[in-house]
């Protein structure tokens, strides 16, 4: 989040300058007041549901007020901080978050640079592929969560029956320390790939072909043209695909929730999922904001490169 | 030209208009949030005093709204109150709202919370009473149940479990202390064993439990010994540890001296622990790690276990013969279904399930006194037999000995031998967070996460922690 | 220019692949690619298959074991108890499902019709610190919902907006109206400004310009936007869960989500709610497959 510009509210200041005006009735301060006028309700409607939302937050963080238990909220410095950021617990959060962040982000960008490459090679089907990857994108995460829940299960699932089927070992995959991450993250994988294929795939067919055709005259090889000219145009394309998926990884909630609940014991919990607990669990309003606070920050950042990259994109 | 002006004076006062709207939005929540610290200061006096006798109800339409979670007792309940309920009183309509189960808790004290709730009676587990008087949530029914409830026509320790806080702590009715709820659904584990796999008598001791499983599990390929609660969601996997610790003789704290540490992971808790991670776990099925309710019935319909372990008021649908593979009717269902109280041990302790009545303290006053003219109707020994016939699980002592209770279910009478033999968790206002160390920690021992141990010892400092630091408010941990 | 899935079939037949595959040994390179392909797009599609048979089979089928793939029973029992409750009167879950429907229908409209005058004057008018203004205003759709929703709970507990409709739909409204102004803006500034231009001079005024000239140009591209905002409204979970908690204002997500974890799990239930569920949002997404690109990078890549 860049830091609150101060907007609207103020009326007229604002508006430093209308485009140029077509001659007529005062055109200027038509412009400016309907400029005022089409933003800011726009502007004022995620004010009050997001900006005055966390500006609360960010002050309970300071306090230890409950939402359930009532009384005065008492001013307690930087005591929540503290205690999240010295906390086991959290780290261990931290660290389940971030192996499951950089799998699953790196296993669709693999996965879907692939197949937008494959993709692209094709001559004849390119609409229908594209159309048939796009699906598992398209569903609720809770569905995806409920129905990959349903063909893990050890007992009836469908893969352990293939695996079966095939000669292998059952497999706990929701119910053991590392398989139940690893599902976590095939899950988000089989979900989102499509997502890195659609924009990976949207980079390959924008690669002019007169440099293709350069390239073939010069009998370059094809790894050689994949380097110097697929990739490096590509490139800034895909990383902010990176960029989104791994900001919206850090945000997950529901798949967790729905898919192991956070366990085996606490071992698939989230940051996302400790603050839900801490929130709505143990009422600790005053933990839990600034533990929501300190996620927001790590988005800030993370947000703060994607529209860097976002930027350099639409100029370059 | 009309069009420009129109347009022009139209939109200025829509937009003051909205900008002020938003702006009152916001100076009215800011004010109402900073307000808010002062305003509460007084609730913890605890929760408002119900009246003693039922206030005038009215003549016109009204419904009582119930919160549960989606489970058949809950349908039973709506259709059983609309049915019966409404021949006193025409005009009620009973609305029994259901969440999700692991969403129960959060959604009743999201509400309290709130202050406002759509609501009227909320069927508190027993354990989330304490929290709910400690912010006031409920109505105090202590002079209310004077007056109009026949208090020893019940087993005291069912009072005091479903109403009683603080806590009933000697399975006795502590007649001073105040009492927060009634009973509507009393529960507890049966232990369902395959009489055609094992015979017709059950197990009497734990040991011989799991040595009977064991060797059922040998002699039946494809059949698992035993199946139970695993799971780290709702208080799934912490039943199950306090059940075993129980019939090993452990105690899940002293009361008195508000002590965990050092009580839990006594030797005793340390041999339930052994008991249940190392000698029951292996007799379950691959996977069974995150299993509850659902699951555990799903496996003993599929005819996948010898022995389970499931709450009473949710195996009804064990019978059903569309759900099962084990016949094609109730009796042929029932010849190789068993029901039986649970093994005893070190001692003879269940653990108590089910639900009390407790009556919201942000519902409209005349909803409230149609809530207390509910509890006392259904209090009543026709009803509770009633309700008993109609598949509930009556409090009432007449009602639980009654042939129309002891004939509805084959687990019934499980439950009438139980009533005696119950032990519950603490219903302290920390319950929730103390529940959630333990099930995350029991599951993460029975799922080889953690040594069970390491565990046990983690369940009781962490939970330590969190009643040494009841104190604080809600800055005060994770 | 956003990159369709058309124009990537239509701009194909041009490129040819047969040199440089020729140079690497032969027919073996197309075919490999034609079987890798082909086994990913298996894996991708099984688990929909899958959910879709599993939704026609028998209960007694689902739990099969070893799995049945082709040889199982047809019924469409789970559809009917998808809409139908047992005592015959209408199912919760096909009240939750026309919640949803209202829920993600007014948000829709309520984030589209604040987004696009707010997306047009972005376009048109020069603002102060304005490119600011819009990465600001596509930061807050990035925020966690676990820890916006917890300030939202205190401020809807004040206001009497928990467990309301209006609640719903006016936190799903915020978090759309930053995509509807990213990804109108696009749309926006690919209508050349010296139409409005061209009709003031005309004696129109801006505004009308914009109502008359400019906002016919853009149906197409707000239906594209008021789809992809409705299939965030639509799929959208941790709002609601936490949100709401009565029958009469559910959504369809938690309602799916509390089929599991009653006394029995019926998953010939849950994949006949989740096809009912889903197959709305694929027939939209199908329809705005042209702007996919745009619309699932919340209107910030367009190519």
């Amino acid at each position: 989040m860049s830091e609150p510009v101060p907007l609207t509210t103020d009326g007229p200041g604002q508006v430093a300058s209308a485009t140029p005006p077509a001659r007529g009735r005062s055109p200027r301060l038509g412009d400016r007041g309907l400029a005022v006028a089409f933003i800011s309700p726009a502007l004022l409607l995620l004010l009050a549901m997001s900006v005055f939302p966390l500006l609360w937050a960010l002050y309970l963080s300071f306090t230890d007020y409950s939402a359930t238990r009532g009384g005065p909220a008492n001013f307690v410095g930087f005591g929540n901080y503290t205690a999240i950021l010295t906390s086991a617990q959290v780290h261990t959060r931290a660290l389940t978050t971030l192996i499951y962040v950089v799998g699953a982000v790196s296993l669709q960008t693999v996965l879907g640079f692939t197949i937008a490459y494959l993709i692209s090679r094709r001559t004849h089907g390119r609409g229908l592929l594209t159309t048939l990857f796009m699906v598992p994108m398209m569903l609720s995460p809770v569905v995806v969560g409920l129905f990959w829940r349903f063909m893990l299960d050890a007992q009836f699932g469908v893969v352990n029956s293939m695996l079966g089927s095939i000669g292998l070992e059952q497999v706990e995959w929701l119910t053991r320390q590392r398989t139940a991450l690893v599902s976590l993250i095939v899950v988000d994988t089989w979900q989102w790939t499509p997502f890195i294929m659609l924009i990976a795939l949207a980079g390959l067919t924008a690669v002019p072909r007169y440099l293709y055709e350069a390239a073939s005259i010069d009998r370059a090889s094809e790894w050689f043209r994949f380097r110097t000219i697929t990739l490096p145009l590509v490139w800034p394309l895909l990383l902010i695909a990176v960029l989104f998926r791994a900001i919206e990884a850090f945000r997950l909630f529901d798949l967790v929730y729905i898919l192991t609940n956070g366990g085996p014991g606490v071992s698939t919990e989230t940051l996302s999922f400790h603050v839900y607990k801490v929130a709505f669990l143990g009422f600790n309003t005053g933990t839990a904001s600034a533990y929501g606070i300190l996620m927001v920050l790590v988005v800030v950042v993370l947000t703060q490169l994607y529209l860097r990259y976002l930027n350099k994109l639409k100029e370059g | 030209m009309r069009h420009p002006k129109l347009t022009g004076r139209l939109s200025v006062p829509g937009r003051k208009a909205r900008l002020a709207t938003a702006a009152m939005l916001l100076v009215a929540t800011t004010m109402a949030a900073c307000g808010d610290g002062q305003d509460d200061g007084d609730a913890k006096a605890g929760a408002p005093k119900a009246p003693a006798t039922i206030p005038e109800l009215t003549k016109d339409p009204l419904t009582l709204s119930f919160i549960w979670f989606d489970w058949p007792p809950a349908h039973a309940l709506e259709d059983f109150a609309n049915a019966e309920y409404k021949k006193e009183r025409p005009n009620a309509t009973i609305k029994v709202n259901t969440v999700p189960n692991a969403n129960w808790h959060d959604a009743m004290f999201t509400q309290f919370a709130a202050h406002k709730t759509d609501f009227d009676i909320a069927i508190l587990d027993s354990q989330h009473i304490g929290e709910a008087v400690t912010n006031g949530n409920i109505l105090d029914l202590t002079d209310f149940v004077k007056n109009n409830i026949d208090v020893n026509a019940y087993n005291p320790y069912l009072l005091a479990a479903y109403g009683q806080f603080p806590q009933a702590e000697t399975g006795k009715r502590d007649e001073n202390a105040s009492l927060y709820g009634l009973p509507l659904l009393g529960d507890t584990w049966t232990m369902i064993y395959r009489k055609d796999l094992i015979g017709d008598k059950p197990p009497q001791t734990w040991d011989e439990m799991i040595s009977v499983a064991g060797k059922c599990q040998a002699d039946n390929p494809g059949v698992s010994g035993l199946a139970f609660h695993q799971a780290n969601g709702s208080d799934a996997a912490a039943v199950t540890y306090n059940t075993v610790n129980g019939i090993y003789g452990g105690n899940l704290w002293d009361p008195k001296t508000r002590k965990i540490d050092g009580v839990l992971n006594d030797a005793a808790g340390q041999e339930a622990m052994d008991v249940l991670v190392n000698k029951m776990k292996p007799l379950t099925a691959k996977g069974s790690g995150n299993w509850f309710i659902d699951e555990v019935n799903a496996a003993v319909a599929q005819g996948k276990a010898c022995i389970a372990f499931n709450w009473i008021a949710a195996s009804g649908g064990l019978l059903d013969p569309k759900q099962s593979t084990l016949g094609t009717t109730r009796e042929q269902i029932l010849d190789k279904l068993g029901f039986a109280t649970l093994p005893s041990q070190k001692t003879n302790l269940v653990p108590l399930g089910g639900m009390g009545m407790h009556v919201s303290a942000y519902s409209p006053a005349a909803n409230q006194a149609e809530a207390l003219n509910f509890m006392k109707w259904f209090e009543r020994p026709d009803i509770q037999k009633k309700w008993a016939a109609a598949g509930g699980v009556p409090a009432r002592t007449d009602a639980l000995e009654s042939p129309e209770f002891l004939n509805a279910g084959p687990f019934n009478k499980v439950y009438a031998d139980s009533v005696p033999r119950m032990r519950d968790m603490w219903n302290v206002p920390e319950y929730a967070r103390l529940v959630d160390i333990e099930n995350t920690n029991v599951n993460a021992a029975l799922n080889g996460a953690k040594k069970p141990k390491d565990a046990l010892d983690d369940i009781a400092r962490e939970q330590q922690s969190v009643l040494d630091s009841s104190g604080r408010k809600g800055g005060g941990g994770l | 220019m956003a990159v369709s899935v058309d124009e990537a079939v239509s701009a194909a037949p041009a490129r040819d692949h047969t040199p440089p595959a020729r140079r690497f040994g032969g027919r073996g390179r197309p075919a490999l690619e034609v079987v890798l392909l082909t086994v990913l797009a298996v894996v991708m599609l099984f688990p929909v298959l899958w959910m879709i048979e599993t939704s026609i089979k028998d209960n007694r089928d689902v739990y099969a074991i070893p799995a049945k793939f082709f040889d199982f029973n047809v019924t469409l029992d789970h559809f009917k108890d998808v809409f139908v409750a047992p005592d015959g009167g209408r199912s919760a879950l096909s009240v939750s499902f026309l919640n949803s429907v209202v829920v993600a229908g007014v948000s829709t409209v309520l984030a589209t019709v604040l987004g696009v005058p707010a997306a047009w004057a972005y376009s048109r008018f020069t603002l102060k610190a304005k490119k600011d203004q819009l990465f600001f205003i596509l930061s807050t759709r990035f925020m966690p919902p676990v820890v916006v929703v917890i300030p939202i709970f205190l401020m809807y507990r004040q206001v009497g907006l928990i467990d309301s409709k209006l609640g719903l739909i006016l936190i799903y409204a915020a978090f759309n109206v930053p995509f509807t102004i990213w990804m109108m803006k696009g749309f926006v500034d690919e209508v050349p400004a010296e139409y409005e231009d061209a009709a003031m001079l005309d004696g129109y005024t801006r505004l009308q310009a914009f109502w008359k000239f400019t906002l016919p140009l853009l149906v197409p591209g707000i239906a594209a936007t008021a789809v992809f905002a409705l299939i965030f409204s639509w799929n959208e979970f941790v709002f609601a869960i936490f949100l709401t908690s009565s029958d009469e204002v559910r959504t369809a997500p938690p309602a799916i989500a509390g089929l599991i974890g009653g006394t029995t799990v019926d998953w010939g239930l849950v994949a006949a709610a989740s096809v009912v569920f889903a197959l709305p949002v694929l027939v939209f997404a199908y329809l705005v497959r042209k702007h996919l690109v745009a619309g699932v990078t919340l209107g910030a890549v367009r190519r």
